[in-house]
């Protein structure tokens, strides 16, 4: 990085006055000073010359003849196909990691979005960033194209004969084929992975978790005689304890998580209760910064918390204590606290040491947790991996024993703790196949690579949850020339049938029984396809006995850590998780939830250590001699505890994630059965020099105005308006000159429950893909460019070593009195008859005046043009390869592309509800609450965004707006907007 | 616009050639097998093969051999009545066939039929004397009565447009002189007069400038050659298919669909020839058929990409006509864009024309606009007051 953005460390001080710092505005405007030097030393000559250019240019593009469009139809249109509107096909996103059952939006035969699937019983149409940003997986510069062989291209027919001929020597010789793969949850792969077994019998299946669970897994077998996850119901529980179990953001399935979470602690139907969440953990967190209670502890004496309150409630129910090592944290109260709610609370923990999830069970056994919170007959189907599998297999490759290695969607050799080994290792296997969809470090070291299908052009089956079984199905013919693996390991194992009709044969004969509904095959069929989720009322039998005696020998042979030195807590974020979709754009422009980073990771370090070791934000470290990293100032994280993220560090994946932070996979420890994501005693040393940090909120304190509201559970029982006083007496201040709008018939109206709002960021993602929103790249957001419509405010309170964290989404608050609308010169901006603020790009010339009179910063301005709309090529600035033709088919045809020069906003999701209102229309029938959806409240998991007619006195906006607890932002200026908010409640005691 | 021009000399050719078929048209009756017959001879082309294989009925080689004259012509105006009299030929031609009813053919007096037949006689050859001048007094009768319209409109405006460029050059040479004048030779004493002419032209310049700029980017009048000469004449006029035939999504989607070629199928799976162009145009329906490689048409109506329309608000919803916006289109060969698609073409109607507002229940929600309506304040609700006029109701 040659260029230097200074960014103030006393920023974050927010206590200390900062009268010496130029205000923020001056120092961006200093920068862009100082760039637009740099990038054109337009004098007055050049000007002219240019002027003079544009004007000639302007009359010989006037004499020229229009570029000729062509329109050219299907040669055969199927019939369920209608040019220029969008058909919804069920399908589900998975990846190793995360799963969701999805619609995907397919316009004129290109998917272009992806929404939540209402008809899952799991994921009940919630989504995560994540799943919102697959979509673009499918248009990645980097997929693979075409079948290679030692790095250059070939033919299906060609690499098949050979690999086909060496599997044959192979398994003549009687060598070992090992196939490696992520935790398989399709019953189908299964049976195609055992045919291939049947076909090549000295095979070895060996599944690898990148974000491994075994710690519960190996608890689980030692408690109840079998590995499994189970059921997690936070919707069950009154009380909930996590150990560092992030579960909103990224533990096991957090989609499902914030849909129960958010019900036990849904407020707006009248409600008195609501449930109660205290947190433990090192870093701060999505789910921690959720917490009624957060309690910061080192992520090495997290197991000595644990087995205290394992201790206490042995005591508080009349069993004896046994001898542990000190905690930390005094635990009686929280045991008294949980007995209280005993049947109906829930205590998890995210580490992967077997031992402290063994003392976890132990803890929920004791509250009777299981049966009640934690359901042992239902099975999460995802991370079932062990994680000495690999470590083995990697063995058995080193020693030559293995002949062939077929790696199938996954990347060790990136995100392997020991990448070298199995690096090493992959060398000593003459045989070597890559089925990845992307270009990757693994796919790189194979010799023949047969590209998969992208998930929404393939088919395929899950089962995430004993009996939950959902479809994939193509929605859109592969781009490339690709083969479902599915499809490679059929051909190999010589069976002359794809996929599809394996699958279809699968569940005819496993899945299938004839009933009323389904009479025939047939029926069934297409009933699960299009319906892309099916559920039986399967059960696991036999596991509701608990035995403790594991979790007492563990608690009785826990040792106190060694030393108090520093820990480094590694930690999966809710953007780019695992790294495995690290080279898409939106997830890297993501900011995190809680320290408003993107673009890179970074060590986060508590206020008090980088005060004790004089260290500043951006300041370069090495961890145990590591390669540097830049220091973020993080409140709230523990005093000895640095943490950063995975998934970052990608050396082979793209121009968008190569070269973007580091990959800390390498610290994971090998804590003998499991792979822990901590490591006791790091050192850290300062490096040379500094690297900028990207961050889209640099300012933390909501400087003493009651921007976000807050009360307690407590105070808004006793008084629903708690917290929202202030808004009665702004309410009799307010004064105007004009007459009230009144709208006729509809008026658009958004309200969003902070209570619900866990700040998880899908909305975003959502929002970027539903409208074009363009991808700026790094250096941007550091001046501030970045163009979200929507965005997560986030605010500390209290002390900034143990804050407290309020969030509030803001997007264009389609004031009533709009600010901005009163400045624009050319009236590019006005309101119309529906309440809308609305955006009229061709007639924008980019003066700007509105996003300067807009007092919610929500305006945003096309500094470049980043999505190729631009007919001069000159204008763009494309850092990470947006505007290739393969990207741009994600672009949805219903919403303007920018160009360059022009401001742009929330809109409302004005298609949306064009959309609706076109459909109301034809059906002559008036519009229904809740059929208009923004591309925001579609994707959330929470439901935390409410949109519909404010006119429509039993819409349920309209109820929102009713409700004591609601409130504008910044209403005493009195812009009145169609946004409402309503306050956030903690479960606490004051 | 470079074919309008070749159109109009083409037009001017023909008409000559119009003269001389009227003139041949006084002797007309002696001649036989003009090419009218063989444009009645397609009807009978879509159940007779005149050799080789049996289509519906007899092949009608020699058919003139078989039967007599008289016979014949009574035959084919209503073979049907002929059979119910019990003529035994008939019959026995009847149950030949699988008792299939030849259509009848009122319209078609002796004459004509007669020409049919001597048209097959002389093994489908037309006169080629007739063939070439009716042929040309056809196309011209045809092109000039239906183009004639907008053909007119047309030169008008480019006439307009002429002419504006005309004066602008002439404006500009005036400017020139009076400034060379003003400054160098200074034949006017009085400099007003410098300064009035000076002033003129530059009103007449801005003045052509400003609706040159206006008009910039659109494509009022366009018409593209289409890769098939096809004719929305021959389809909607004379066939009377109905817009929504081929356009099928008019009322449901946004687009109103350009037809796909297994729609194009359906009738020319049938007819493989046609009476303008013969073979040639129709059979690139079959290339593109055979070979799967889909028709690339040339788009007529182009909007902005910043502007967003849908035909099923305006098909389906508003019940607007397709002419109201797309012209007569049953009356041209050539698809020709009508109006310039301007934002004022938009608004216009948009300020004029009345909303469903009493069928459409979508329209229930306006309770004040319905309360007015019922006082009387106002007569009528247009698109306007139900926000059709606000920006984003097309740009987003």
């Amino acid at each position: 990085m040659e260029k230097k953005y200074v960014r103030s460390i006393e920023e974050l001080q927010l206590d200390e006055p900062r009268l010496d710092q130029p205000a923020g505005d001056r120092q961006f405007i200093l920068g862009m000073e100082k760039e637009v030097k740099k990038m054109s030393s337009t004098t007055r000559r050049d000007f002219l010359k240019t002027f003079g250019f544009t004007i000639a240019s302007a009359a010989i593009a006037s004499s020229c003849e229009q570029p000729v469009r062509k329109a050219i139809p299907f040669l055969i249109q199927p019939e369920e196909v209608m040019p220029g509107s969008a058909s919804y096909y069920a399908s589900t996103f998975y990846d190793g990691v995360d799963y969701c059952s999805i619609l995907v939006k397919v316009r004129d035969g290109r998917p272009i979005k992806i929404e939540g699937n209402t008809l899952s019983s799991i994921t009940k149409g919630g989504t995560n960033s994540r799943t919102q940003a697959a979509i673009l997986g499918l248009y990645d510069n980097e997929r693979l194209k075409f079948p290679m062989e030692n790095g250059s291209e070939t033919t299906w027919e060609q690499i098949d004969e050979k690999i086909l001929d060496e599997l044959e020597q192979i398994k003549a010789k009687n060598g070992t084929i090992a196939i490696l793969t992520p935790t398989i949850i399709s019953p189908s792969t299964k049976a195609v992975l055992n045919t291939f077994e049947e076909a090549y019998p000295n095979t070895k299946i060996v599944a690898y978790d990148a974000i491994s669970s075994a710690g519960i897994l190996q608890a689980n077998k030692a408690g109840f005689g079998k590995a499994f996850i189970p059921s997690y119901r936070f919707d069950k529980a009154r009380i909930i304890v996590s150990f560092d179990a992030d579960f909103l953001g990224s533990w096991l399935s957090p989609i499902e998580y914030t849909k129960q979470y958010v019900k036990g602690r849904d407020l707006t139907q009248g409600q008195r209760k609501m449930s109660r969440h205290i947190h433990f953990e090192g870093n701060m967190s999505l789910t921690g910064s959720n917490a009624d209670h957060r309690v910061q502890v080192k992520p090495s004496q997290q197991k000595l918390v644990v087995a205290s309150l394992l201790n206490s409630l042995r005591l508080a129910s009349g069993q004896a204590t046994i001898t542990a090592p000190a905690s930390p944290i005094e635990t009686s109260l929280l045991a008294l606290e949980l007995l209280e709610h005993k049947g109906a609370a829930l205590v998890v923990s995210g580490s992967n040491d077997p031992e402290e999830q063994m003392m976890v069970n132990a803890i929920n056994e004791l509250l009777d947790s299981f049966g009640n919170t934690i359901i042992t007959e239902k099975h999460l189907k995802v991370r079932q991996a062990d994680d000495q599998a690999l470590k083995q297999l990697i063995h058995d490759m080193e020693a030559n024993k293995i002949d062939a290695l077929l790696v199938y969607d996954v990347n060790p050799a990136y995100d392997y703790y020991n990448s070298k080994a199995f690096v090493n290792a992959l060398t000593k296997v003459k045989l070597t196949i890559a089925m990845t969809v992307t270009d990757d470090e693994t796919t790189a070291l194979c010799t023949y690579v047969c590209p998969d299908h992208h998930f929404l052009e393939a088919w395929n089956d899950f089962e995430v949850y004993t009996g939950h079984y959902s479809m994939a199905q193509p929605a859109i013919r592969p781009i490339f020339n690709t083969r479902a693996a599915h499809d490679s390991l059929l051909r190999w194992a010589g069976i002359e049938k794809d996929y599809r009709s394996f699958m279809k044969d699968y569940w005819q004969e496993h899945l299938f029984t004839a009933s009323l509904a389904d009479l025939s095959f047939t029926d069934f069929w297409n009933k699960r396809v299009h319906d892309g989720v099916f559920d039986t009322r399967k059960t696991e039998n036999g596991l509701t006995h608990f035995d403790p005696t594991a979790s007492i020998e563990a608690l009785s042979q826990l040792k106190a850590p060694a030393s108090n030195g520093l820990d480094l807590l590694l930690y999966t974020n809710v953007s780019v998780g695992s790294g495995k979709h690290a080279n898409n754009p939106w997830l890297q422009e993501l900011p995190d939830p809680v320290s408003k980073v993107c673009w890179d990771n970074y060590v986060a370090i508590s206020p008090r250590l980088a005060k004790e070791l004089d260290l500043k934000d951006e300041q370069l470290v090495r961890i145990n001699g590591s390669d540097p990293l830049p220091i973020l100032i993080q409140p709230g994280q523990e005093y000895k505890t640095l943490g950063v993220a995975l998934g970052y560090g990608r050396e082979r994946a793209g121009k968008p994630a190569n070269g973007v932070g580091r990959n800390m996979f390498g610290f994971q420890q090998n804590g003998g059965d499991t792979l822990l994501a901590f490591v006791e005693d790091v050192k850290l040393e300062k490096a040379d020099g500094t690297l900028a940090i990207a961050r889209t909120q640099s300012h933390h304190s909501m400087e003493g105005r009651s921007i976000v509201r807050e009360t307690t559970l407590e105070e808004y029982l006793t008084d629903p308006q708690s917290g929202n006083e202030i808004r009665k007496e702004i309410q009799e201040h307010l004064k105007t000159l004009y007459p009230k709008i009144e709208y006729d018939g509809l008026h658009w109206g958004m309200a969003i429950d902070l209570n619900a709002c866990t700040g998880c960021n899908a909305c975003v993602v959502s929002c970027s893909v539903e409208n074009n929103v363009p991808v700026v790249g790094k250096e941007q957001v550091i001046m501030a460019r970045e163009m979200h419509w929507i965005r997560i405010d986030r605010y500390y309170t209290d002390d900034m070593d143990n804050p407290e964290l309020v969030r509030q989404p803001v997007m264009c608050q389609h004031c009533d009195n709009a600010p901005c609308e009163n400045v624009c010169p050319v009236a590019a901006t006005t309101h119309s008859n529906e309440g809308l603020n609305q955006m009229a790009y061709n007639r924008c010339i980019g003066t700007r005046y509105c996003a300067n009179n807009c007092p919610y910063k929500v305006r945003r301005f096309n500094y470049f043009d980043h999505t190729g709309a631009d007919a001069f090529k000159g204008n763009r600035y494309d850092p990470v390869e947006m505007t290739t033709d393969l990207r741009r088919m994600v672009l949805n045809p219903d919403v303007t592309v920018r160009a360059k020069g022009v401001i742009e906003k929330c809109s409302f999701c004005v298609q949306r509800i064009q959309d609706k209102k076109l459909l109301a229309k034809k059906q002559n029938r008036p519009l229904r609450d809740g059929e208009v959806i923004p591309a925001c409240a579609q994707a959330c998991p929470a439901d935390a965004i409410v949109f519909g007619n404010l006119n429509d006195k039993n819409s349920k906006v309209s109820k929102y707006y009713a409700d004591a607890r609601n409130y504008h932002l910044l209403e005493e200026l009195h812009t009145l907007p169609s946004v409402g908010y309503l306050t956030k409640v903690k479960n606490k005691t004051v | 616009m470079k074919q309008i021009f070749f159109k109009q000399a083409q037009a001017i050719v023909l008409s000559k050639l119009c003269l001389m078929l009227i003139i041949l048209f006084s002797f007309g009756e002696l001649f036989a097998q003009s090419p009218e017959a063989e444009r009645n001879y397609q009807v009978c082309r879509a159940c007779h093969n005149y050799d080789g294989p049996k289509l519906i009925g007899p092949n009608l080689i020699g058919v003139n051999d078989r039967h007599e004259q008289d016979w014949l012509i009574r035959f084919i105006r209503n073979s049907q009545e002929m059979i119910q009299a019990g003529d035994p030929e008939a019959v026995r031609l009847f149950e030949e066939n699988d008792q299939l009813i030849m259509t009848p053919n009122e319209h078609l007096s002796d004459e004509q039929i007669i020409d049919i037949l001597l048209y097959i006689e002389n093994g489908l050859q037309v006169d080629p004397e007739l063939a070439a001048a009716a042929a040309a007094a056809e196309t011209d009768e045809e092109v000039s009565a239906v183009e004639d319209q907008w053909q007119l409109q047309m030169a008008k405006e480019r006439d307009a447009h002429r002419n504006t460029g005309t004066t602008f050059i002439i404006t500009l040479i005036i400017l020139l002189v009076v400034l060379f004048d003003m400054f160098v030779t200074k034949l006017i004493k009085y400099k007003i007069i410098h300064s009035v002419l000076i002033l003129i032209g530059l009103v007449v310049i801005g003045e052509i400038a400003y609706k040159e700029a206006a008009v910039f980017g659109r494509q009022q009048y366009y018409q593209p050659e289409q890769p098939i000469w096809f004719s929305h004449k021959v389809h909607a006029d004379q066939n009377e298919i109905d817009c929504q035939y081929c356009h099928t999504v008019a009322d449901q989607g946004k687009s109103a669909g350009i037809p796909s070629v297994n729609v194009c199928m359906n009738c020319h799976h049938q007819v493989k020839e046609g009476q303008i162009t013969g073979k040639k145009e129709i059979d690139k329906i079959q290339k593109a058929w055979e070979t799967g490689e889909p028709i690339e048409w040339i788009r007529v109506y182009n909007l902005p990409d910043h502007v967003y329309f849908n035909h099923a608000q305006h098909v389906e919803v508003a019940k607007i006509d397709c002419a109201e916006c797309h012209g007569e289109v049953e009356n041209m060969h050539e698809v020709i864009q009508i109006e310039d698609l301007s934002m004022r073409w938009c608004l216009d109607c948009h300020r004029t024309t009345e909303v469903m507002f009493e069928s459409n229940a979508f329209y229930t929600a306006f309770e004040k606009l319905h309360d007015q309506v019922r006082n009387g304040t106002i007569k009528s609700v247009t698109a306007d007051m139900v926000g059709g006029a606000d920006c984003m109701k097309c740009h987003y």
